[in-house]
């Protein structure tokens, strides 16, 4: 019996001793808390690496003395999964990151505060995503968008121009790959680059028509189909495909290898966005490139697929809201949105009346953002817009010729269906 | 009586030890098991845990409705057996051929086991540019190079499964090798040596003689491997995400999506309740017809 009390002891002592080893790491800085006594540490989780918005963590630091800000970086893979595991249990960030469909569960759920007060600053575009119910659930970033860039130097030697519809942009291409090049790279492997070039005519052709504006809320509400709709102007997309421009090849190629193709010149195009400039110009300092919308049958500004960028939001259960919504307001005045973009560059503000310049490589985007043409269908779809992964995944489908339009349109309205269903229960 | 409980307190003294091990094991293994078969029966979807309804066995009617999970079961079923057949045949000549008096045999044995060694996410990384069907691809620049047409190894709906098959077994199959090894060198000389003199030829000699004394390390492996198989996940991760389409979505794969993507907390727990049931008994009854197989040769 003395040696199980022996072993009992150890056993104590040695949880003692782990559990004061955490302890002192929490009390180290208790220790010379003296003159930062006042300072309240609001902790902001964010799936952008601290990079991209160093600027303004500094006006944070700068302008807002009584608050450490403590930032989280996240991987975007993981970052829904820990946070609603935070936030079931009561806890989580005092800001979160989010994107619309996040915002809108988290509103419905209760987990983010209303903050319909800084809602006036803000334009509809951008607002509008991260409301529910017309109350404001999270503030709107500098936004994102997405459009062809292009090689300048390979556009120069062929004599070519930026087109203005889509027959001229299938005419491009045609010149392109009669010359030896190949006309655009893709990195099919993602279900996403097929579904945002698929959707860039749907923009053109169909939603931007007056008779059709509703249709994306409608269509989040199971109210209408996208198989009956879309095909029209998603047969004419395929041509693409059956013209040989974007080919089954793509869809064992990935981000990062079309990115390779397209900076070392091998492509002549390459869909995607801001956030690539400077992965471009690391692998090739010298290519000059610009980028042009999507275009669709009538002569236009054309489209960008886009919209609000992260939202941050308050988190309802942290014990410093007064805090939450100083850094809140400081992000949603000119000064904030100005540090916010200069680590975005390219981006655009839904702050009223906050314009940046914008860098060269978005000269022949400009007539289309000044338009306000930029969109996201899937961001009306409220509680299904992560149909889109199957509809991305579909899209592959299509591309390898293992479904046609109207097939793909139908497994995606099954699907979302299937999800709206699933809500209701 | 007073022996027995002498001797369980003599044996608590040291049972104590484990009781840290026991607490997580009991909190993060024990109890979520069991609750995740309370809630496939209940309503639980968006994190909302309050008022949550019992709604019976409905969560499992709706797994064979759906397109994704139908497709998941189906490819993890092919993938499973593909792995678990060909793993154990070629580990098992591999580990013969390099059981032979080779000058080379150290290092061959070690080139074999080495990816073993690294995370599937780096194996699967590698290989999607390996496989790549851009300018970057190693096997590609290789079969243009010989006049061939490009191999859509990933981006091919009918092929890219298989593509995660080679990668796996380009993975595995060394680990299979050092087990059959290690078995292989405890099978006594002598026993060869009275095949010889009953007149068996070298494929005699493995069949009545190798085959059968290898049973246990077969059993390890190829139990390993289906279960390894069924729940695969990482490699499919890193080498297709699932796509294209839903090609290579495998129980795994659709299971995540299900739960975190689409946020169906309930219909998840039953997809892994039916995963569960499934794999133990694809387990047993490969355990019975291996325990027959090695009662037999006996």
């Amino acid at each position: 019996m003395k040696k199980f009390s022996v072993l009992l002891l150890t056993a104590a002592t040695l949880l003692s001793m782990t559990l004061a080893g955490c302890g002192n790491e929490n009390n180290a800085p208790a220790a010379n808390q003296g003159e930062k006594k006042d300072k309240v540490k609001i902790r902001i989780a964010y799936w952008n690496k601290e990079d991209s918005v160093k600027t303004l963590l500094d006006l944070v630091k700068e302008k807002l003395p009584n608050i450490e800000l403590e930032y989280q970086f996240i991987d975007n893979k993981q970052y829904q999964n820990i946070i609603e595991t935070q936030l079931t249990a009561g806890a989580g960030p005092d800001i979160i990151s989010t994107n619309p469909y996040t915002a809108s569960r988290y509103a419905k759920l209760g987990y983010i505060k209303d903050i319909s007060e800084l809602a006036d600053r803000y334009n509809d575009g951008g607002k509008n995503v991260y409301s529910v119910d017309g109350k404001l659930y999270a503030i709107p970033g500098i936004s994102w968008f997405e459009g062809m860039f292009y090689n300048k130097e390979i556009f120069e030697k062929l004599n070519l121009k930026v087109p203005t519809t889509f027959e001229e942009e299938l005419a491009l291409h045609e010149t392109l790959k009669q010359n030896g090049i190949k006309p655009q790279a893709m990195g099919a492997k993602s279900w996403e680059p097929m579904m945002k070039s698929s959707m860039g005519l749907v923009m053109n052709n169909f939603l931007s028509k007056a008779e059709n504006k509703d249709f994306d809320v409608q269509y989040g509400e199971g109210k209408t189909k996208l198989d009956g709709n879309w095909n029209t102007a998603l047969e004419q997309w395929t041509e693409l495909i059956k013209r040989g421009y974007l080919t089954e090849d793509m869809l064992g190629v990935d981000y990062d290898q079309a990115l390779d193709e397209f900076a070392t010149g091998k492509a002549a195009m390459w869909q995607s966005g801001p956030w690539a400039v400077e992965a471009i110009q690391t692998k090739n300092p010298n290519l000059k490139f610009d980028m042009f919308p999507f275009y669709g049958s009538e002569p236009g500004a054309g489209w960008l697929i886009g919209g609000p960028g992260v939202g941050f939001a308050a988190n309802s259960k942290s014990k410093h809201q007064e805090e939450i919504m100083q850094i809140l307001d400081l992000i949603s005045t000119p000064e904030g949105q100005q540090a916010f973009w200069s680590d975005n560059k390219g981006g655009s503000s839904y702050l009223k009346d906050v314009e940046f310049e914008m860098p060269e490589q978005f000269t022949s985007v400009s007539e289309t953002l000044k338009a306000g043409n930029v969109y996201a269908p899937w961001n009306n779809w409220g509680d299904t817009s992560n149909v889109i992964e199957d509809y991305g995944k579909n899209f592959q489908y299509v591309l390898s010729g293992k479904m046609t339009i109207s097939e793909a349109l139908q497994a995606i309205d099954k699907k979302t269906n299937e999800l709206i269903q699933g809500k209701a229960q | 009586m007073n022996t027995k409980m002498r001797l369980l307190k003599r044996e608590l003294d040291y049972q104590i030890l484990i009781l840290p091990v026991l607490i997580f094991y009991l909190l993060f293994c024990v109890y979520p098991f069991f609750s995740t078969f309370y809630y496939s029966f209940t309503d639980y979807s968006n994190m909302k845990l309050d008022n949550l309804k019992f709604v019976g066995f409905d969560n499992f009617k709706g797994i064979f409705d759906s397109d994704l999970l139908t497709i998941s079961i189906k490819n993890s079923i092919i993938y499973a057996i593909l792995m678990t057949v060909f793993q154990t045949s070629l580990g098992l000549i591999l580990a013969v051929f390099l059981d032979r008096k080779l000058k080379t045999k150290n290092i061959l044995r070690s080139m074999f086991f080495l990816p073993a060694v690294f995370s599937p996410l780096i194996i699967g990384y590698l290989w999607s540019y390996i496989m790549s069907t851009s300018d970057f691809g190693l096997i590609n620049r290789a079969v243009t190079a010989l006049g061939f047409a490009k191999i859509n190894f990933l981006g091919n709906p009918d092929l890219a499964l298989y593509s995660v098959v080679g990668t796996q077994l380009w993975q595995w199959t060394g680990w299979a090798m050092v087990i059959f090894l290690a078995n292989l060198q405890s099978i006594p000389k002598d026993l060869y040596e009275a095949a010889e003199i009953d007149g068996a030829n070298s494929w005699g000699k493995f069949w009545r003689v190798t085959l059968p004394l290898m049973q246990p390390s077969v059993n390890v492996v190829s139990v390993t491997a289906i279960i390894g198989g069924l729940k695969v996940f990482d490699i499919i991760f890193a080498l297709t995400e699932g796509g294209p389409g839903n090609s290579t979505q495998t129980i795994m794969t659709a299971y995540i999506k299900t739960v975190f993507t689409e946020g169906f907390y309930a219909k998840g727990a039953a997809f892994g309740v039916v995963f569960f049931i499934a794999v133990m008994i694809i387990t047993m009854v490969m355990m019975s017809f291996l325990k027959k197989w090695g009662e037999q040769t006996r």
